[in-house]
């Protein structure tokens, strides 16, 4: 049964000359999980929220959205509100009270529900969501991952039957992502609850998929079932490289999950060649940073953040260090730009303590730190003010074209790549970089990669702290992984992810114990093409 | 178990706001000093500081009052000795002695009070007088370390670039200013975000209901109600002149009277209250344990 339908959706935004989304129609069914793709600039975002009458954008609308055979204008504002949920990205800022239980129960507060009532609905909340243990605490104290489940579970408290979110798990951990997307899946089949989701963390969500909607420029260019999305738009470049490694492998046959793509290797294709003959990897002899038995905590009575941690890092290589949650890895940064100090052990940086660097010689051309909240390097009001005169032409990319915008209205990409200019201005010999890769589209960390070699080759150390498996082996020279304030493993990308079972890409996964080294889709095609199909 | 505090916030409000309101609307030696253990026994019972220091100060602001008065009013008929001129009363001397005692009661009260009425119990509260100023109360509590938290990034980060040196006062400062603007634009900014979470959830849409986790059941109304019946008679000695000191111009108080000695005996048991309350309770425990 219908429950939105869309008819000839345009919206040109107060003020701009081009319309945002032109000719948007289709029809979403109870109980559908929809997906929405398209790169940054698509026109997703701009449509999920006209979906969503109070969050919607000022600027020219036209066209017919009829909810639930009710068009949209005749709704009233208390089923507006109610009926339709909406989450975004940010978990921090779409938290409204202090204390878990009361967020909670902040809606129905402003629908006018009687105590008893919101008692009941609360607590069933909670029960469902497995907030019962956090139920009292504050809401500054919770984790991101619980932030968003608590923003998600303040949304279902007042029983909508769509949700639209909009990139629910860009600002989250890998662990905390895949919990949340299960969250949502699980309300879908369970509740029936109709679902339509802007996301780049595909790999859970698109076996979940009712159908996709996929946008280019402000139009609809592919719309229905997943797979016949899918197949039609195998040779799309805009689309397909943000799509799990799998369906990027094989866009004809698209198989959706790791095990379906490791059964169609293993059916249909040979094995003779088992690796890839990779160069050996050489690096400089002379020493970029050095930690040698260094230990850290923030107060007297926490545990060790850093135990005993060694780590070496040679000139004019990239090395991204990974780990979970809580392992270290900011802390490690923080250390090694020397914004806290160890209380044991000694930090190097280019053979020299980072505690015999005087004044500011550390900050000018030595070392560099990328945040991973970009917005807390932004003082000034205009791109231009923020650069103050740099020359544009020593980064290696393009921002001419900002100059004149906030830093807090450009999209993610742009403010990334306008925080590594602010940080590059320092002309450092050495480049920390926590997360830059947190909330990006795949077009955009391809980018980030790019510009990561580009600094190498012109001579700067790249130290990246990530989650992103995929990332770090494309953009690696080696690879580490920190496990409770220690280096547990550490090595070239192929070494690395081609020795680990489970803290590895999916490339690797799908080709465990079929080929060996295989750590990025491009290795596996072209593994699969040297080895060729079974007759 | 259930302790003085774990009652309903308004039943803890409208004690403190009686025993403080008494303490201070009748100001004799009796109730002073009855007000002022009262309030030492609370603190010793609820306050999570341990340590002579805090209750060192309180002598000192105690010392300081009291003698400040008889050497600013020199009313009073009789005459301890001469300064500069200027007689020194025993009256005036003791009515500085009794107006330091209600002050340190009341702040040892506040004290009490700051520890068992958290950010939860002032809330509701204030909810129930008014939904939206609960509202405007939770969301600063919840900006506070919001902010904190941004501030103590963005200046990591400014460190980081090198914008300042940390050994240079007017550098600092300047820092801290950049830091304020950096803030306040990120706060503005992404306050955009919670305003649009607060309309998609219906703010507005209605007259606000106030939710809370705090019940009033059976036991909090017997407490309320005795809260206000052993108010309610020392305020009727009071009014009815039962409870009375006069410092000037000699000493002048109520004769013994059945209401007044009613009138004091409920102070104490007003100030006891949650003393009592309390031992009670770990009795019963006790007892319900040991029957186990």
């Amino acid at each position: 049964m219908e429950i939105l339908n869309v008819k000839n959706l345009g919206f040109t935004y107060a003020g701009a000359a081009s319309k945002a989304l032109t000719d948007i129609s289709f029809t979403v069914n109870k109980g559908d999980l929809v997906l929405m793709l398209g790169a940054t600039g698509s026109g997703k975002s701009t449509l999920l929220r006209l979906l969503k009458r109070e969050v919607a954008p000022q600027g020219a609308f036209e066209g017919t959205v009829t909810f639930d055979g009710k068009n949209f204008s005749q709704m009233t504002d208390l089923e507006g509100a109610s009926r339709i949920g909406f989450v975004c990205q940010q978990p921090e800022q779409q938290i409204v009270c202090d204390k878990v239980w009361h967020e909670l129960a902040f809606g129905l507060e402003n629908l006018g529900c009687p105590s008893s009532e919101i008692r009941k609905r609360v607590s069933e909340m909670a029960a469902y969501f497995g907030i019962e243990e956090w139920f009292m605490r504050s809401t500054a104290e919770l984790s991101g991952g619980e932030k968003q489940l608590l923003n998600l579970a303040s949304v279902m408290v007042m029983q909508p039957d769509i949700i639209l979110l909009d990139e629910p798990t860009a600002q989250l951990d890998p662990i905390a992502a895949s919990s949340f997307i299960t969250s949502i899946t699980k309300l879908n089949r369970e509740f029936g609850t109709t679902v339509i989701v802007v996301e780049h963390h595909l790999e859970e969500l698109l076996p979940e998929a009712t159908s996709l909607l996929a946008l280019k420029d402000g139009r609809i260019q592919f719309s229905g079932s997943v797979s016949g999305v899918i197949k039609n738009m195998s040779d799309d470049r805009d689309i397909l490289p943000s799509l799990p490694a799998a369906v990027r492998l094989f866009p004809a046959s698209c198989p959706l999950t790791v095990a379906d793509a490791r059964r169609l290797i293993a059916d249909n294709y040979k094995n003779t060649t088992a690796s890839l003959n990779a160069p050996g990897y050489s690096h400089s002899d002379s020493i970029a940073l050095e930690f040698s038995h260094v230990y850290f905590r923030y107060e007297k009575n926490l545990p060790d953040v850093l135990s005993d941690l060694s780590l070496t890092v040679f000139e004019n290589e990239i090395f991204c260090l990974l780990g979970g949650n809580g392992s270290g890895k900011t802390t490690l940064l923080s250390a090694a730009a020397g914004l806290v100090r160890p209380f044991d052990g000694v930090i190097r940086l280019f053979g020299k303590k980072i505690k015999d660097y005087k004044g500011q010689e550390l900050r000018n051309s030595c070392v560099a730190y990328l945040p991973q909240d970009v917005q807390t390097l932004f003082l000034r009001n205009t791109v231009r003010e923020e650069l103050h005169g740099a020359d544009l032409s020593q980064f290696p990319f393009d921002l001419s074209h900002l100059m004149d915008r906030h830093p807090y209205d450009l999209s993610g990409g742009e403010q990334e790549l306008l925080a590594l200019a602010l940080v590059l201005s320092q002309h450092p010999r050495i480049l920390l970089a926590d997360e830059p890769t947190k909330g990006l589209d795949a077009l955009n960390k391809d980018r980030i990669t790019g510009i990561f070699k580009d600094l190498r080759s012109k001579g700067i150390t790249v130290v990246i702290v990530t989650h992103d498996t995929e990332f770090a082996a494309k953009t690696a020279d080696r690879c580490a992984l920190l496990f409770r304030g220690e280096i547990m493993s550490e090595g070239t990308p192929r070494e690395f992810f081609g020795s680990n079972a489970f803290y590895t890409t999916p490339a690797s996964r799908m080709t465990r114990g079929i080929y060996k080294n295989a750590v990025t889709v491009e290795d596996v095609s072209e593994l699969l093409r040297i080895n060729g199909r079974r007759s | 178990m259930r302790r003085f505090q774990d009652h309903n916030p308004i039943v803890v409000f409208v004690y403190f706001l009686l025993v403080t309101v008494v303490c201070v609307l009748c100001m004799t030696p009796t109730v002073t000093l009855i007000s002022l253990a009262g309030a030492v026994i609370l603190d010793s019972v609820v306050s999570e500081k341990r340590g002579i220091g805090k209750h060192l100060r309180m002598l000192l602001i105690f010392f300081l009052l009291s003698l400040l008065n008889p050497f600013l009013y020199h009313n009073g008929v009789t005459v301890l000795f001469v300064l500069n001129d200027n007689p020194i009363t025993l009256e005036a001397l003791l009515y500085g002695v009794c107006a330091a005692l209600m002050v340190i009661s009341v702040l040892y009260w506040f004290r009490s009070f700051s520890v068992i009425m958290t950010e939860d119990r002032l809330l509701y509260v204030f909810g129930v007088f008014s939904p939206k100023l609960a509202l405007l109360f939770s969301m600063t509590l919840r900006y506070i370390p919001l902010f904190s938290k941004q501030a103590k990034r963005i200046n990591n980060v400014q460190k980081a670039l090198g914008l300042y040196k940390e050994d240079n006062a007017i550098d600092s400062i300047r820092g801290g200013v950049r830091i304020f603007s950096a803030l306040m634009t990120w706060g503005l900014e992404n306050g955009i975000i919670t305003a649009d979470s607060m309309a998609a959830r219906g703010y507005g849409v209605r007259k606000r209901t106030f939710f809370t986790i705090w019940k009033f059941g059976g036991r909090d109304l017997m407490l309320l109600l005795t809260e206000l019946v052993l108010g309610g008679i020392v305020f009727a000695g009071r009014v009815l002149k039962a409870v009375y000191f006069s410092f000037y111009p000699a000493f002048e108080s109520a004769k013994p009277s059945p209401l007044g000695i009613a009138a004091i005996t409920g102070y104490a048991l007003l100030v006891l209250l949650p003393t009592i309350i309390d031992i009670y309770e770990a009795l019963r425990w006790k007892y319900l344990t040991s029957k186990i």
